[in-house]
């Protein structure tokens, strides 16, 4: 199929559901179908060309709105592209469109936009959730409107929606792909995520993306790179997965892998089906030559606590530069009136923020109060420490950040670990109404512990049949720091296996 | 000049330091604004509400306003009257007072965007997009800023940790984008430093020859942006300052007296000047200091009361803060204040309340500006877009060797020094003016002058002492009383030392000698010795029995001085009369030296009194 045919066929289907409310911007489409008619005349067949990607909201474009779904930018248009939306340009790939969100990431089903909630259908119609925060980029890619769409991964923001949508949803290491111009929910756990059909096309995309960018100076410098090059180097792999997999439908030699199955991931809250994709996963990976270990992960509980004291702390920060003075909205009126009694910019950030976003700002500045940073901030970075021990010491590979690395290759030690992504089924929005916002917030409890070490995930759909009805099951791989290639190849390797 | 802060002041508003018109147009702009904005800021920050509008007094309005309210109230030094009665007071009560300040790194670039520092420019032309906080963008730390915060740590003998970190202090203010400013809380770059006062550096005479005071920590921060008022209710806001470097230097508080607390203002920003650490000094908005004042009782061994304790330092009274004072008499004149006022509300029975204070130029107290339940909690958290900073020892051995030598060391040398020979005074005065220029100047008047006078070793012996004396006082009050802005092409060094050279040769009188400076001063442009020779201004001697004439006609016509002289012993009146008789005489014949020997021959004074 030529590259136009496919662009127009994504348009297509993205016209037709556009009550899925995936986009909150679209770009002009003859210009976009231009853009994909010079990327055929080059005849350039490497990897992006004339590809339609779409960009979560929260990543900045100049051509394009960025309002990361909040009515205090819902009207700001960047004045420059982020580092990741440049890398694609020059790698031929065609912007779909800004997708719709959380507001600022804030949400795990996608229902808190100024925008509107995003949705999909089930076969009997049913409204259910899409995932969040990034459920615009996994519908669309769900739902064929693009090749491939970019969102941001804080705790989870990628591959819950992909576990939802049943696509492949990638969180690379912390630090390989450039965050400038991502808008910043919580800088320290902040990736950018990629969500694709297949974990080839996710591999094509990160290979574009994960370069270091000077900007961002939590970008990994190339010494660090090369380091983590020369630790996967040393691995006792017949088959080195630090490469990108061979291309689908060619079944790599992929060598015997020790899989690690965490026991506290199987929580009694864990739907059935859920439960039995698991299992289902780590029966095929058995059958096909890999080892099955338990391994512990004792700190996973606090975990989730952890990541809500932090995120927060950090958003309460991040969010205070909206203000209204430099750019985005601000209240008519006086913002700051005495008779009112109304702070500096209350107005504006009153009015601008929805309620998810100003109740995670006050969580924040909470916990980051002189009474309470000790009890909060100060210890939920103490677990945040501890739960990357925890992965140090399951992994065979030494983590690449260390500097005293334990010999690896020891018996008891994994290759990667394999476990949900959400602990069920997606919601239909209905149910989601009478939710308390905790309760939304154990939907991240098993893609938190990996945003908390800044370990790759890939989270991978598993079709398995409940009671006689198919339906499709996320499954997360997560490996060491920098294990990233181990991942996506292992999500490649799932998919082919099943099929 | 030091000893009244305020006159420097405004000298240094009339020259500028620029010779460019444009750039001290800017300048005095600029000034203006910051004297704007900080009064702006006391007070709407205190009513946490934009709508604030203050009349703002322009600052030179402010100045001369103080210098009336001070002449009607007597004298320069108001203070003083009233200290006699307060003087009791204070052997029961013991002030001490720890200072922070601030100050504007001389960097080329801001501190976390490649920028340009250039404030004075067009407003919001240097402006990249973390300093306005746009969406997505993160700060790039310009690693060559640290070059002047080193320089200063190291000046100020601080410890330069290894490891530094970036912290964010929130709060709300349209002048900070981020609604954080970026600085160092939890491990600023320097610490445990230490500063010595002498003397001569205009301590209190309590503390003796001299003082040192601990300095806990440096750190480095973002400055904020300018608001400029256009009225009625607009505030306008230029970026260019926004994340400019700046150095926050916290003393411990080891101060005891107000003067003390100036010196130590003083000293500080000189030697921040000389080694090229800073843009510029208080006057120009550079430097602004906070201070922290509590008293306590001299002789309470009882223990009452709530001690506190900083640092190390126990047993303190209740502190206050006050905050943004911009000049060195504001800090004197402030902590004078706030001591008397805190000494009041103890004898009256009350407490002192944990607050921030302002103070406004020229005013008698201090005023509230928010108490302890107005206090922002800062929420400090460590950036988490910025790794730490590590500093290797090897740089800061280069920097500790290629350190300019500090103003203490030079004007000890010129103390010293035979070759140079100047009172303490004005070696202080010499380092501190016009950023070094005026030692250049003088050390260049000097080594010509030597080598002018080789032959000479028994003129050479004077040469600093007279050198200092024209540079300081002839040349500089003749740019003080133009108001003009000190400039080294005004009389060059060589014409100066012609000058003096002709002088201590006794080639003309001190009188010539001074019409002469004052010529070449105006724009004479031709050289000294062309215009010592076209305008007949050789000296020519008059005999003994010339001077005696003269001295006598003077004496009988000055019976009253000569009264005061030999029956109240006034001797010092007969430089009076010295002036008189060289008035009187026809130009470049009388010598100064010769008439008050010759004076003092006919009073019977002994001569070399």
């Amino acid at each position: 199929m030529s590259l136009l045919r496919e662009a127009e066929r994504f348009l297509a289907s993205a016209a037709r559901q556009k009550h899925l409310n995936a986009f909150i911007s679209l770009p002009d489409i003859s210009a976009l179908l231009r853009q994909v008619q010079d990327a055929e005349d080059t005849g350039d067949k490497d990897s992006l060309n004339g590809k339609l990607i779409a960009i979560k909201d929260n990543i900045c474009t100049s051509d394009l709105p960025t309002t990361a779904a909040s009515g205090i930018l819902k009207s700001f248009t960047s004045p420059y592209d982020a580092t990741v939306v440049q890398q694609l340009r020059a790698a031929g790939g065609v912007i779909a469109g800004k997708t719709n969100m959380d507001e600022f990431g804030m949400g795990s089903h996608s229902t808190r936009s100024i925008f509107g909630e995003v949705c999909q259908e089930t076969r009997s119609d049913r409204r259910v959730s899409a995932g969040g925060s990034s459920g615009g980029s996994a519908v669309a890619v769900a739902r064929h409107n693009c090749w491939a769409a970019l969102g941001t991964d804080t705790g989870g923001s990628v591959r819950l929606p992909a576990a939802y949508t049943g696509t492949i949803g990638f969180k690379p290491s912390y630090g390989l792909i450039s965050r400038w111009g991502v808008i910043a929910y919580a800088n320290s756990l902040d990736t950018v995520g990629i969500f694709a059909r297949g974990a080839h096309d996710a591999q094509t995309v990160f290979n574009a993306l994960n370069v270091h960018d000077p900007r961002d100076p939590t970008s990994l410098p190339p010494s660090t790179r090369s380091r983590i090059a020369s630790v996967l180097a040393k691995r006792p792999l017949e088959w080195p997965p630090s490469k990108p997999s061979p291309p689908p439908g060619l079944v790599g030699p992929m060598p015997p892998l020790r899989i690690g199955v965490p026991i506290e991931y199987n929580i009694a809250e864990l739907q059935p089906e859920v439960r039995a994709a698991w299992m289902q996963t780590l029966r095929i990976l058995a059958d096909n030559g890999h080892s099955i270990h338990q391994v512990s992960l004792p700190t996973t509980r606090h975990a989730l606590s952890a990541y809500y004291v932090l995120a927060p702390a950090e958003a309460s920060s991040n969010l205070a530069k909206y203000d209204g003075v430099r750019y985005g909205s601000r209240a008519p009126g006086s913002d700051a009136s005495p008779e009112t009694k109304s702070v500096l910019f209350a107005k504006t950030r009153g009015e601008g923020f929805g309620d998810e976003v100003k109740r995670r700002i006050l969580l924040g500045a909470y916990t980051l109060s002189a009474d309470a940073i000790d009890n909060y901030f100060i210890k939920a970075q103490k677990v945040r420490r501890l739960v990357q021990q925890d992965f140090d010491r399951v992994f065979a590979l030494p983590n690449p950040l260390l500097d005293d690395q334990p010999a690896n290759g020891e018996n008891k030690k994994v290759d990667l670990l394999i476990c949900p992504t959400a602990p069920t089924l997606p919601p239909t929005l209905k149910s989601l109404e009478g939710q308390s916002p905790v309760d939304a917030y154990i939907n991240d409890v098993f893609t938190v512990p990996a945003s908390l070490a800044g370990l790759p995930a890939v989270s991978f759909p598993v079709e398995c049949v409940v009671d006689g009805v198919a339906i499709k099951v996320g499954i997360q791989a997560i490996g060491q720091y920098g294990d990233d290639h181990l991942v996506l190849n292992v999500a490649s390797h799932c998919g082919i296996l099943q099929s | 000049m030091f000893s009244r802060p305020s006159s420097s002041l405004i000298r240094g508003t009339a020259q500028g330091r620029y010779v460019c018109q444009a750039c001290l147009r800017d300048v005095r702009t600029r000034r203006q604004l910051v004297a704007n904005a900080q009064s702006l800021r006391l007070q709407s920050r205190a009513l946490q509400t934009t709508t604030a509008t203050e009349e703002v007094t322009p600052y030179r309005k402010q100045l001369k306003d103080e210098a009336k309210r001070q002449k009607l109230e007597g004298g320069s030094k108001p203070a003083k009257k009233k200290s006699k009665a307060k003087d009791s007071r204070l052997e029961k009560w013991e002030l001490t007072v720890g200072i922070e300040i601030h100050a504007e790194l001389n960097t080329a670039r801001k501190l976390f965007s490649s920028a340009a520092t250039a404030s004075s420019d067009a407003p919001n032309s240097h402006v990249a997009l973390f300093d306005v906080a746009f969406p997505g963008s993160q700060p790039h730390f310009q690693r060559e800023t640290l070059l002047p915060a080193l320089r200063a740590a190291i000046a100020l003998n601080c410890t330069v940790q290894p490891k530094s970190s970036f912290d964010r202090k929130h709060y709300f203010y349209q002048d900070q984008p981020n609604g954080y400013q970026i600085t160092q809380y939890y491990e600023p770059f320097a610490k445990d430093g230490h500063i010595t006062l002498f003397d001569h550096d205009g301590i209190a005479p309590e503390d003796g020859k001299s003082i040192t005071i601990g300095i806990k920590q440096i750190q480095m921060e973002q400055d904020t942006a300018k608001t400029i008022q256009a009225p009625p209710s607009t505030h306008l806001l230029d970026f260019n300052r926004v994340s400019h470097p700046l150095i926050e230097i916290i003393t411990l508080p080891h101060i005891h007296h107000p003067s003390t607390a100036a010196a130590c203002v003083r000293k500080i920003q000189t030697i921040l000047k000389t080694i090229d650490a800073v843009t510029a000094g208080m006057e120009l908005g550079g430097l602004r200091a906070d201070v922290n004042v509590s008293v306590r009782e001299r002789h309470n061994t009882t223990g009452t009361g709530p001690e506190n304790s900083y640092y190390g330092v126990t047993g303190l009274g209740q502190r206050t803060e006050i905050k943004n004072l911009s000049s060195f008499k504001a800090v004197e004149d402030a902590i004078v204040a706030e001591r008397d006022r805190q000494i009041d509300v103890l004898e009256g029975g009350g407490i002192i309340e944990g607050e921030t204070r302002g103070w406004t130029l020229g005013s008698k107290e201090t005023r509230k500006l928010r108490g302890k339940e107005g206090e922002i909690d800062y929420r400090y958290m460590p950036d988490p877009d910025l790794g730490p900073v590590i500093i290797g020892e090897d740089l800061v051995q280069a920097l500790r060797n290629t350190l300019p030598k500090l103003p203490d060391d030079i004007a000890s040398k010129l103390v010293s020094s035979a070759e140079y020979g100047l009172t303490m005074k004005d070696a202080k005065t010499m380092v501190a003016l016009d950023d070094g220029e005026r030692l250049d100047y003088y050390l260049d008047v000097v080594q010509l002058l030597h080598k002018d006078l080789e032959d000479d070793k028994a003129l050479q012996g004077s040469v600093g002492r007279v050198a200092g004396n024209w540079v300081l006082h002839d040349l500089g009050g003749l740019f003080t009383t133009s108001e003009e802005v000190w400039s080294d092409m005004k009389v060059t060094s060589q014409s100066l030392a012609s000058i003096i050279s002709q002088l201590l040769r006794r080639h003309i009188t001190g009188r010539t000698a001074k019409l002469l400076l004052a010529t070449i001063f105006h724009g004479d442009q031709r050289t000294v010795r062309q215009i010592i020779e076209e305008e007949n201004m050789t000296l020519r001697p008059m005999s003994r029995e010339d001077y005696l004439a003269a001295a006598n006609t003077l004496l009988s016509d000055n019976p009253d001085v000569v009264q005061a002289i030999k029956e109240k012993g006034q001797h010092g009146k007969i430089m009076f009369l010295v002036g008189q008789m060289v008035r009187r005489s026809e130009e470049g014949t009388m010598e100064a030296k010769t008439a008050e020997s010759i004076l003092k021959e006919l009073l019977d004074i002994p001569n070399g009194e």
